[in-house]
């Protein structure tokens, strides 16, 4: 075939665009937010100091609102107070990062610091030698103030990887409007949760918003109905730990069935198997879902001007309701400390990494930052500033008035390969329909071969 | 030219860059990958110890996830065959016949899908098949088939059949394309004397166009089989796998193995027998699907 040379221009032209579509399509979207903070320093070159650059992982893509914005606060501070440091960030959505951050530690990536989850999640990069050890002593006193029990998820073998960022807990947020407007009772009790669920889908409203893809929430929400039923908060916790058995047990099997009544009188949103964590958000905070079943971590929604006006006027906190004849008290907290920092290994810039860490972990900044701007809970003590928003108000007052508290949620208290299975239990129990009696047969069976 | 040709040195330089590119890319992880299948690892990077072939023990006899997943692969190979391809045969056959400019046309339309993100394609039909808003459940309604709606992808009921049916729509323009480019290799004084003797419609095209796409419709079967049980972007952006294990392929368990249930030796297993199952699926299509090439 013969071409002309204007062809033959054409031909390579196209070429070249489609390779640099695929090119920034690679490296789109994952660090597009990366330059905002650290491009601050450009013009500081007096300093005597040597100019480094770190490298810092994180879970929240958003840096304009919540604890993104935090985050981007407090890096913002270091930058200005060390203007020969730049540093670089990474994010990620929360599933892609903890994929993402397994592959850096396979590849022995030199990041300087990373976000990580508590934990199981943790414990394999503890094992891999991919996260430095700390010392607790180090972290006493007024300069951090880390409330007591924290260090829990992030402490193996005695020995301490990383710090807490917040103090996470379930609880369920609603819509006060959609309630009020719908003459429905908010519930107190698990019966009443249930009623409300189907008053609200009789009206062609959702009752509860859950991220049903993502799996974790159903375990959340069944650990939630143990507690409830039991007073116990190590039970479910045992179980993984194989001290108990998750079959033959007559509160397991009970709780399974009170399941079991939340997914037949459809309690969730229709396409709550496909909803990832952000499409369940949105069907709450548009008014679509009554309530959420979600953690602390999102206090920030109150805050959040992106949301639309009149639901961040109604967003509201309830606790999870009490179970009619249950043991437990509404005051069962299933709290944990969930996300945190810790520094990596084979860091290029120990030094100055850890300065930043210790930095970022003192109370005035990550803590006072993301409780100042109602983003999340902090896992330190925070002074109440009288500027909360009422979500932040009620928020604080579900974990102050905790009289018991789990310190780890029952899928994350195992190995990752007990999660998986465990999720995947859960999975098949609210899309195929599986029986009380199999879910709990999977869950031993998850725990037994972990 | 013939000088160069002749020098083994020559031949060495040019061929070497391309043979270490090939085993640093290929041969190597193969190798490696094999190596961690025999192990007992945590997680990438954590101590592993050799359990010898404990893992594939594990996944040929006590694993239903991992049967699940291939049956899923090996019906969406089957899909492919005798659903979507007939139909891009169908339809390369009468684009073939439209001609001029709706020819153009109407290649271009069925082509679409194939040059759209596989994002965008898993997020829209996320979309389209949402029980509450989607617009598949809300044609349903107004053709007053209300009782069909359905939460398609989320019910372990219907899930498979869906993922099934995105996939094969979103892969259709690929075959058309094959099809119409080989249906244009087959020159026109063949349909003319047959239609002299008498054939027409169905049975011209079963006689003489069928057998002359006989070896595109041979790569295509085996690429379908391929494609099938490397399945993995759009299972992964819709379902990741769910619900339950309704929608399990191949590549997403092996992906979610690794990387989620941290189970990395065993990830490793699958991905070995993963090889070992495609080649067998290209030996086996090769050999069902061959003909002596077809001379005219």
């Amino acid at each position: 075939m013969v071409m002309n040379a204007k062809s033959t221009r054409n031909i390579l032209l196209v070429t070249a665009l489609a390779a640099v579509s695929v090119l920034s399509a690679c490296g789109g979207g994952n660090d597009k937010n990366n330059n905002a903070g650290s491009s601050t320093n450009g013009g500081t070159t007096g300093s005597a100091d040597k100019e480094v650059t770190l490298r810092l992982f994180s879970n929240l893509p958003d840096r304009k609102s919540g604890q993104g914005l935090a985050e981007q606060m407090v890096i913002d501070n270091y930058i200005k107070a060390n203007p020969n440091v730049k540093i670089d960030i990474e994010t990620l959505a929360e599933e892609p990062f903890k994929n993402k951050l397994k592959a850096y530690m396979a590849s022995n990536e030199a990041l300087d610091v990373t976000m990580v989850h508590g934990g199981a999640e943790l414990n394999t990069l503890v094992q891999a030698g991919y996260v430095k050890e700390l010392d607790p002593k180090e972290y006493e006193g007024d300069t951090y103030k880390f409330l007591p029990g924290v260090y829990k998820s992030f402490t193996f073998n005695d020995k301490l990887y990383g710090l807490p960022r917040n103090s996470d807990y379930e609880v369920i947020y609603y819509n006060k409007k959609l309630f009020d407007d719908n003459g429905i009772k908010i519930p107190t009790t698990y019966a009443e949760l249930l009623e409300a669920g189907k008053q609200f889908r009789a009206k062609g409203i959702e009752p509860m918003s859950m991220n049903g893809k993502d799996l974790w929430s159903f375990a959340a929400f069944f650990q939630d109905l143990v507690v409830r039923l039991t007073g116990d908060q190590n039970l479910m916790l045992d179980a993984v730990a194989k001290k108990k058995n998750f079959t033959g047990d007559e509160n397991f099997t009970k709780a399974a069935e009170l399941l079991a009544q939340a997914r037949d009188t459809k309690l969730f949103q229709e396409s709550f198997m496909t909803a990832d964590y952000g499409a369940s958000q949105n069907l709450f905070t548009q008014g679509r879902a009554a309530m959420w079943y979600m953690g602390s971590w999102e206090a920030g929604m109150a805050t959040n001007d992106k949301l639309p006006e009149d639901f961040r006027n109604n967003v509201n906190v309830l606790k999870f309701p009490v179970v009619e004849g249950g043991k437990g008290k509404d005051t069962d907290l299933l709290a944990w400390n969930g996300g945190g920092y810790s520094l990596v290994s084979n860091s290029k810039h120990p030094e100055e990494a850890k300065k930043f860490f210790d930095y970022m972990m003192s109370a005035d900044q990550w803590a006072k930052i993301v409780w100042d701007t109602g983003a999340a809970v902090p896992a330190q003590k925070y002074e109440l500033t009288g500027k909360e928003s009422e979500l932040q108000k009620q928020l604080t007052e579900v974990l102050t008035g905790a009289t018991s508290t789990a310190g780890s949620i029952a899928l994350d208290s195992g190995t990752p390969k007990f999660k998986d299975d465990a999720q995947n239990a859960f999975g098949k129990f609210f899309a195929g329909g599986s029986t009380p009696e199999q879910l709990l047969a999977d869950l031993q069976k998850a725990a037994e071969t972990q | 030219m013939q000088k160069v040709f002749n020098n083994k040195m020559a031949i060495f330089l040019f061929v070497f860059p391309g043979i270490l590119l090939f085993s640093l890319t290929f041969l190597v992880p193969i190798v490696l990958s094999a190596y961690y299948s025999f192990r007992d690892t945590l997680s990438p990077g954590t101590p592993s110890a050799f359990i010898g072939f404990a893992n594939y023990t594990q996944l040929l006899f006590h694993d239903s996830r991992f049967w699940l997943a291939l049956r899923n692969a090996v019906l969406l190979g089957l899909g492919f065959i005798l659903i979507q391809h007939p139909i891009a045969i169908f339809f390369a056959i009468m684009l073939d016949r439209l001609g001029g400019k709706a020819e153009k046309w109407f290649r271009t339309i069925f082509f679409i899908p194939c040059v759209i993100s596989v994002v965008v394609i898993s997020k829209m039909w996320l979309s389209l098949l949402d029980p509450t808003f989607g617009a598949f459940n809300k044609m349903l309604d107004s053709l007053g088939l209300g009782m069909l709606k359905h939460a398609w992808l989320g019910d372990s009921s219907t899930a498979l059949i869906s993922m099934l049916f995105i996939l094969i729509w979103a892969g259709f323009g690929w075959g058309l394309l094959f099809y119409y480019a080989g249906l244009k290799g087959i020159p026109d004084d063949l349909y003319e004397a047959a239609s002299l003797d008498g054939a027409s419609g169905f049975r011209l095209h079963w006689r003489i166009t069928v057998p002359l796409l006989s070896p595109v419709i041979t790569v295509q079967i085996t690429l379908a089989m391929i494609t099938a049980l490397k399945q993995m972007e759009t299972v992964f952006l819709t379902t990741n796998g769910g619900p339950g294990d309704s929608t399990q392929f191949l590549a997403v368990y092996l992906y979610n193995k690794a990387f989620s249930a941290s189970q990395y030796g065993y990830a490793n297993a699958i991905s070995i027998l993963f090889i070992i199952v495609c080649l067998l699926a290209t030996y086996i299509s090769n050999k069902l699907t061959r003909s002596d090439a077809t001379e005219f």
